[in-house]
């Protein structure tokens, strides 16, 4: 891929496939996104103009699913409610927390977090009742807001 | 209110004219200075203070160019192929209209200033051509908007060196050059130092960073005049605003700010635009002279073809394609904005001395922004034709 600085335009990112297609982004400094389609060949190229929400949802069907993937960390964003983002973290359960439950623990109260499963030895446990009490080797999964995970992973690790 | 009339005049007749210029898909530039014209010192007369609007206009060209200098940037232009290119367009363009200005009759300064408005395209009509045309995914469109920038640095240098020597006596050259520069290497280390501290103040959300950005503008350009009074010289504020807007550059928190500093400069520049029009001295005798008229159409023509030499020689060296080169040479065609500002800034309101430069330069650009937007709307179709008529003409070179 190439990319390239259009000053007072924006930037360019493009790719040629082995056909000799070149498609190209071009993230403009209105904050509006081209999307260039230039068929091997072919005398003019194909444009079409994307609001930033238009190009996430064409992005995200590009890349297979809504999701966008951050190490451990999944954020999952709806197509119709544009500002609601609902981040789900996965991590190992820490020694310290083996053999507490998760009401001891206060996850909710503390950090926000809602604990939505948890996987222990190959079996699940969907959206496990309060006094369940991790074992060594869980893997929890959380869903809160961005800020809430990060707090989690300050108060737990 | 007497001004609150004035300013009903310039922004109603520019709204009307704009959108009358928009709906028929020409460049607005020409529409603002023919309003100027007719409703100026040469038309109707229908500004009671001169001043007021001619103020306004210049703060516009003081935002155009702190604008220019914050969008600029200085590592692209050190490209090898932006270079060439770069130094191909200055010195087939310069050259051209130097020639020229001084064939038909003009002083060596004249002369110069000509060649310095002619050389200079429209960053403005050029870059909207080539979003308009779905160019974009064209390497030439890369080719065309360095150029653009490349043209902006030259611009800068252009308009040190002559409003030094339009400023006054030859021995005043040397000092307001002198001058200049150490301001400009002031305006740049005190930003180096002070980055930290400002950037901050450009992330609240309040009506502070707005109002330090003209601060800092009004502020420089004060020293500059200042400066200028007590030294006997000439520093021009708007290189300084050029060289402030590409200190702050480095301020990440402005790109906040950008947006607003586009409006502010948008309008105030449209103001600009009229105001160079109502100061224009119309003189009917002069400009319908066979003279004018011969000198004007060979400066025409000139400048065309020596924008699209210049392309063709950058397409050929860059891309190995004439017709590419030829494309190069459509988009940049169309003149505006930048030549009236150098001229502006060059000789201001002075049109005595200089009424046939400055009525050629008007005329010149009114003309070359409405056919060079032409030529930049079909640039890709006149760069077929004219391989095709090169393939006609020449089929033994193939």
């Amino acid at each position: 891929m190439r990319i390239s600085k259009l000053p007072e335009i924006g930037t360019k990112y493009e790719i040629e496939s082995p056909k000799g297609d070149k498609v190209a982004v071009i993230f403009l400094t209105t904050g509006e996104i081209e999307l260039y389609v230039l068929e091997a060949g072919a005398e003019h190229p194909s444009v079409t103009r994307l609001t930033s929400e238009e190009a996430r949802r064409i992005g995200s069907i590009l890349t297979g699913a809504m999701l966008t993937v951050e190490r451990e960390d999944v954020e999952v964003a709806f197509s119709d409610i544009s500002d609601l983002r609902i981040g789900i973290h996965m991590c190992p359960v820490s020694e310290r927390l083996v053999g507490k439950s998760i009401e001891d623990l206060g996850i909710r109260k503390r950090t926000g977090i809602t604990v939505i499963a948890i996987s222990r030895r190959g079996q699940n446990i969907i959206s496990p009742p309060p006094e369940t009490v991790f074992e060594k080797g869980d893997l929890m999964v959380a869903i809160g807001s961005l800020d809430q995970i990060k707090a989690c992973t300050r108060e737990f690790r | 209110m007497p001004f609150l009339v004035d300013l009903a005049v310039v922004t109603v007749s520019c709204l009307a004219l704009g959108l009358v210029s928009k709906y028929l898909r020409q460049a607005a530039i020409p529409a603002y200075i023919i309003a100027g014209i007719i409703l100026g010192k040469s038309g109707f007369k229908l500004i009671t203070s001169y001043d007021l609007i001619q103020w306004l206009g210049e703060i516009g060209v003081i935002l155009l160019m702190f604008y220019i200098g914050l969008e600029f940037n200085f590592k692209g232009i050190k490209e090898p192929g932006t270079l060439f290119a770069g130094c191909t367009d200055f010195g087939v363009n310069f050259i051209t209209g130097f020639s020229l200005g001084l064939l038909i009759g003009l002083t060596l300064v004249e002369a110069f200033i000509l060649a310095s408005a002619v050389y200079i395209s429209s960053s403005a009509i050029a870059i909207s051509s080539l979003i308009e045309n779905k160019r974009l995914i064209y390497p030439e469109a890369e080719t065309v908007v360095w150029l653009m920038v490349f043209e902006d640095i030259v611009l800068a240098i252009l308009l040190v060196v002559l409003t030094s020597i339009v400023s006054g006596s030859l021995a005043m050259i040397p000092v307001s050059l002198a001058a200049t520069l150490v301001l400009i290497v002031f305006i740049l280390t005190l930003f180096r130092r002070l980055s930290n501290f400002i950037s901050p103040l450009f992330e609240r959300d309040d009506e502070i960073p707005i109002l330090l950005i003209f601060a800092l503008l009004f502020g420089f350009s004060a020293i500059a005049y200042l400066l200028s009074i007590s030294l006997h010289c000439h520093i021009s504020e708007v290189i300084v605003a050029f060289f402030l807007g590409s200190a702050l550059s480095g301020v990440k928190s402005l790109k906040w700010l950008l947006g607003d500093t586009i409006a502010f400069k948008n309008l105030f520049l449209t103001i600009f635009f009229f105001s160079f029009g109502m100061l224009f001295q119309f003189q009917f005798a002069t400009l319908s002279s066979a003279y004018f008229i011969l000198a004007l159409l060979a400066l025409i023509t000139l400048s065309i073809l020596g924008k699209f030499a210049s392309g063709a020689i950058i397409g050929k060296r860059l891309h190995g394609s004439l017709e590419t080169g030829l494309r190069v040479g459509a988009y940049t065609t169309p003149r505006g904005e930048f030549s009236i500002v150098l001229l502006a800034v060059v000789i201001g309101t002075r049109t005595g001395n200089y009424e046939l430069l400055v009525s050629l330069v008007v005329a010149y650009v009114i003309i070359l922004s409405i056919v060079g937007s032409g030529f930049a709307k079909h640039g890709d179709r006149i760069g077929k034709a004219i391989m095709a008529g090169i393939n006609k003409l020449l089929p033994l070179a193939r």
